[in-house]
């Protein structure tokens, strides 16, 4: 089934202008389709790779390993177990967020070319969390940077659409760039492309220029993650894209791109050659200053849309910080705690933020304003949409019955167990976060104003996926540590075991 | 069955928890008149105003929201679940290892209900009264988990089946350890404690966010009628469970043993005997308390509780780990 994957969201992509020939209906009835699909075949895939396993796909033949010789010559997909669970995450963010559009983008104009790149947007998270293959990776990458590029920039007839997409597409390009120089030399050094076998090579041969790819590998990813020197750019593009289109940018963009192609690099290709415990520590010491900054400044924004993308850069930084210990406590349980806990916290912070900028859409449509200090009191108007809210704050500061308590609870242990600074570096930045969201509970409960006082709760096709994420939220937080024990901390053991995603490739080789 | 059993109890804990904080609150008033030298109301007084509130007419404000009615159910139920986890003579219901981040988490969850419903209800006076709520629970919190922690950890070093449970002081106590620098430690945070206790039901000092001359009730301004009696069944419930971990931390000892019971005679022995101690408890912490001194302003409160209340649970805390090293005999 994996080629579906790819192959579903691609062709919806490319006949969308045709579809969008016979009408506006007709042009969201086939994004629907087309993402629904692409959910169903997620979600086959996850329980096939949770049943089984790693999977491995070669492009055009049934073997990797080209004839006559003994390394891989054609394109992989690798998919374990992290790699699954993202695209499941992926389909069901995307498919939520072209329903929600379908009200939400009512009055907007050029919608098949919206659909078209969010399907593309898609394609290209899918494709970073299948590929096995460093330079397919780098086309994904690219795919989804500039589908997100045109994204933020969709409303083109306001100033700040435009002076958000040009920042996020320089400073993007450069990231990129970064990342393909790294590529190259890797290339040049070992000759390859392919994860697996360049994970052999690296393992057997460590060089200087391996070292100084993996800096450049990870600056760019960095970059694309929202990590605290670079996160200029994601305080700009969330507020000024269209609300579906944030969901999707700080739900998924920040993680596929960001720090899942961190975590991959790091432990599958030079999980080996490389001594992972600096590279954890320099994981987190960017982890720590992304989870105090982020935080922080959420809590002075009087923007509502600004808030939200501060919290995703705090977020970013829990996600790093999991993924540094992970590395620099490599092989022990605290290790291994504290990546399921990251890998826990992506899933639940792409599920809390789609929530919460979907909110935030819906709340702007309806006013038409962002600004805290003029929304005080929609609760009286809008009670589902501020119940909502609370959900998702709730979950997102992670209190108990919500999903996001599991997953910062292993976190903050694996952290306290870790080095007990670090740990009080978390706790310090979910006092920020939880200030930061109380603050905005407490105006949206607040005494109407006259301005709030004409609002009324969004339709149907804009509840309704609210609704389902919270009812999301909620259900996998009242089994956190099934879920934990049953997906996360494999997908975690999985990860680690650079050895198994070698060989899937390699067979014996 | 075990469910069903432990549904039962924790039914009739409530139940009872219910009657004897509710009395507490009449035994409360009537000492306090009589150390005015007043009569003072009968000592069921509570109950019928409970009565007389659940049967009046509650009044909707215009600017409310739907959390406005919310929160009063919301308050009460999160008090009846913090009974699962509250020591009371015994091992709480549902008490497992860890379980007092729970207990923490469900009793602050009751201050922000309250605060909540209050700005929900669009009244400023009851939007001050939440903002200085929210001061006074931001400030009052940290001495509280600081000593609480400091003490489990310390308990858990003598070996404890469930580490960090409530449970945990029915099996030892901090006078246990008996050397001088932990009964030190021990009686620094029983003081911190005590005003911990009297910040956290507000009195004395600390009656500050209710503050009925200066602010009209603050948060509670705008309830009536049954919201207002759910929220002061909560209120008398959450006065009861903060004495209980007071007297849980300091007092766990029991007199079943003495009397030669077991089963059930003992647990209800043990019950009666823990509802005496915290009668006890809250005299010292809220009667005497409330009728000896006046508000302070809520500056004055902050500052107490940051510059006197949290040194004071820091020094107990570090007696107590410096009472492991061993230095000292």
């Amino acid at each position: 089934m994996i080629p579906y994957l790819i192959i579903i969201p691609l062709l919806g992509a490319f006949a969308m202008p045709l579809m969008g020939l016979a009408g506006r209906k007709a042009g969201e009835l086939w994004a629907v389709i087309v993402t629904l699909l692409t959910f169903g075949v997620s979600i086959d895939v996850f329980n096939t790779v949770w049943k089984k396993g790693i999977l491995v796909y070669t492009l055009g033949a049934k073997s990797p390993i080209g004839k006559g010789v003994d390394f891989p010559v054609r394109i992989v997909w690798e998919v374990d177990l992290l790699g699954a669970l993202l695209a499941l995450v992926v389909a069901f963010v995307t498919l939520v967020v072209v329903v929600y559009s379908i009200e939400y983008m009512k009055h907007d104009t050029g919608l098949e070319k919206y659909y078209t790149l969010v399907m593309l947007l898609e394609v290209g998270m899918l494709g970073i969390a299948m590929t096995g293959d460093l330079f397919n990776f780098y086309v994904f990458f690219e795919i989804t940077g500039i589908a997100s590029y045109a994204l933020v920039a969709f409303r083109n007839d306001t100033w700040e659409g435009i002076e958000a997409g040009i920042k996020y597409m320089f400073a993007g390009s450069l990231a990129s760039s970064l990342v393909l120089l790294g590529v190259v030399l890797l290339y040049g050094q070992y000759g390859t492309l392919t994860m697996a076998y360049l994970s052999k090579m690296i393992t057997g041969n460590p060089t200087f220029t391996s070292r100084v790819a993996l800096g450049l590998l990870i600056g760019g990813l960095l970059f694309k993650s929202g990590a605290v020197p670079v996160h200029m750019w994601l305080a700009d593009a969330h507020p000024a894209a269209p609300s579906s289109i944030s969901a999707m940018l700080s739900g998924l963009v920040i993680k596929l791109g960001g720090v899942y192609a961190i975590t991959r690099l790091a432990f599958s290709v030079f999980g080996g050659g490389t001594n992972l415990r600096t590279l954890g520590w320099v994981v987190i010491l960017f982890a720590c200053a992304t989870l105090i900054v982020g935080n922080a400044m959420a809590v002075v924004q009087t923007d509502m849309k600004r808030l939200l993308a501060y919290s995703s850069v705090g977020q970013i930084g829990y996600i790093l910080l999991g993924v540094g210990i992970g590395l620099a406590a490599y092989g022990s349980e605290v290790g291994n705690v504290a990546l399921a806990g990251a890998i826990y916290h992506t899933v639940n912070h792409a599920l809390i933020k789609a929530l919460l900028f979907l909110i935030a859409g819906a709340v702007i449509h309806n006013l038409g304003t962002r600004n805290l200090n003029e929304l005080s009191g929609i609760a009286r108007r809008m009670p589902i949409t501020s119940f909502a809210f609370l959900v998702g704050a709730m979950a997102i500061i992670g209190v108990p019955p919500m999903n996001g308590f599991a997953s910062k609870w292993l976190i903050y242990e694996s952290s306290a167990l870790f080095n007990p600074l670090v740990g009080v570096i978390a706790i310090i930045g979910t006092a920020f976060s939880f200030a930061a969201y109380i603050r905005v509970v407490f105006t949206f409960l607040g005494r109407p104003c006259e301005r709030v006082m004409q609002a009324q709760e969004p339709g149907k096709a804009m509840l309704l996926p609210m609704l389902i994420l919270v009812a999301a939220i909620v259900l996998t937080g009242l089994f956190p540590w099934i879920i934990s024990d049953r997906v996360m901390l494999p997908a975690a053991k999985m990860l680690e075991n650079t050895g198994n995603y070698v060989s899937a490739v390699l067979g014996g080789a | 069955m075990n469910l069903l059993y432990a549904t039962l109890e924790f039914i009739g804990v409530y139940v009872y928890v219910s009657l004897a904080s509710l009395l507490w609150a009449g035994i409360d008033r009537k000492l306090v008149a009589r150390m005015q030298r007043r009569i003072g109301p009968p000592l069921l007084q509570p109950f019928y105003d409970f009565l007389k509130l659940a049967g009046k007419e509650s009044i909707i404000p215009r600017d409310a929201n739907r959390f406005f009615e919310l929160a009063p159910l919301l308050a009460l139920a999160t008090s009846i679940a913090l009974l699962a986890y509250t020591p009371l003579g015994f091992e709480p219901i549902f008490g497992t290892k860890g379980d007092v981040v729970v207990f923490i988490y469900l009793l602050t969850l009751v201050g922000f209900v309250r605060m909540a419903g209050a700005v929900s209800s669009g009244s400023p006076y009851a939007q001050v009264g939440a903002q200085r709520e929210m001061t006074i629970l931001a400030s009052r919190e940290p001495p509280m988990m600081l000593a609480l922690f400091a003490i489990l950890w310390r308990l858990k070093g003598l070996g404890v089946e469930k580490p960090f449970s409530m449970g945990t002081f029915y099996e030892h106590s901090v006078w246990e350890l008996g050397t001088p620098l932990s009964v030190i430690g021990a009686l620094l945070l029983l003081v911190a404690f005590l005003f911990w206790l009297s910040s956290e039901i507000e009195v004395g000092y600390f009656d500050i966010p209710e503050a009925e001359t200066e602010l009209a009730e603050g948060p509670m301004a705008e309830y009536s009628g049954r919201h207002l009696a759910m929220f002061e069944l909560a209120g008398a419930i959450k006065t009861f469970v903060s004495a209980s971990l007071v007297v849980a931390i300091f007092f766990p000892w029991g007199i079943s043993g003495q009397l030669g019971l077991t089963g059930l005679p003992a647990t209800v022995v043990e019950l009666l005997f823990h509802t005496l101690k915290v009668f006890a408890v809250l005299f010292v912490s809220m009667s005497l308390f409330r009728a000896t001194t006046g508000r302070l302003r809520i500056t004055q409160a902050v500052n107490m509780l940051w510059a006197r209340l949290l040194p004071a649970s820091v020094v107990g805390t570090l007696l107590l780990i410096i009472d492991t090293l061993g230095v000292v005999a």
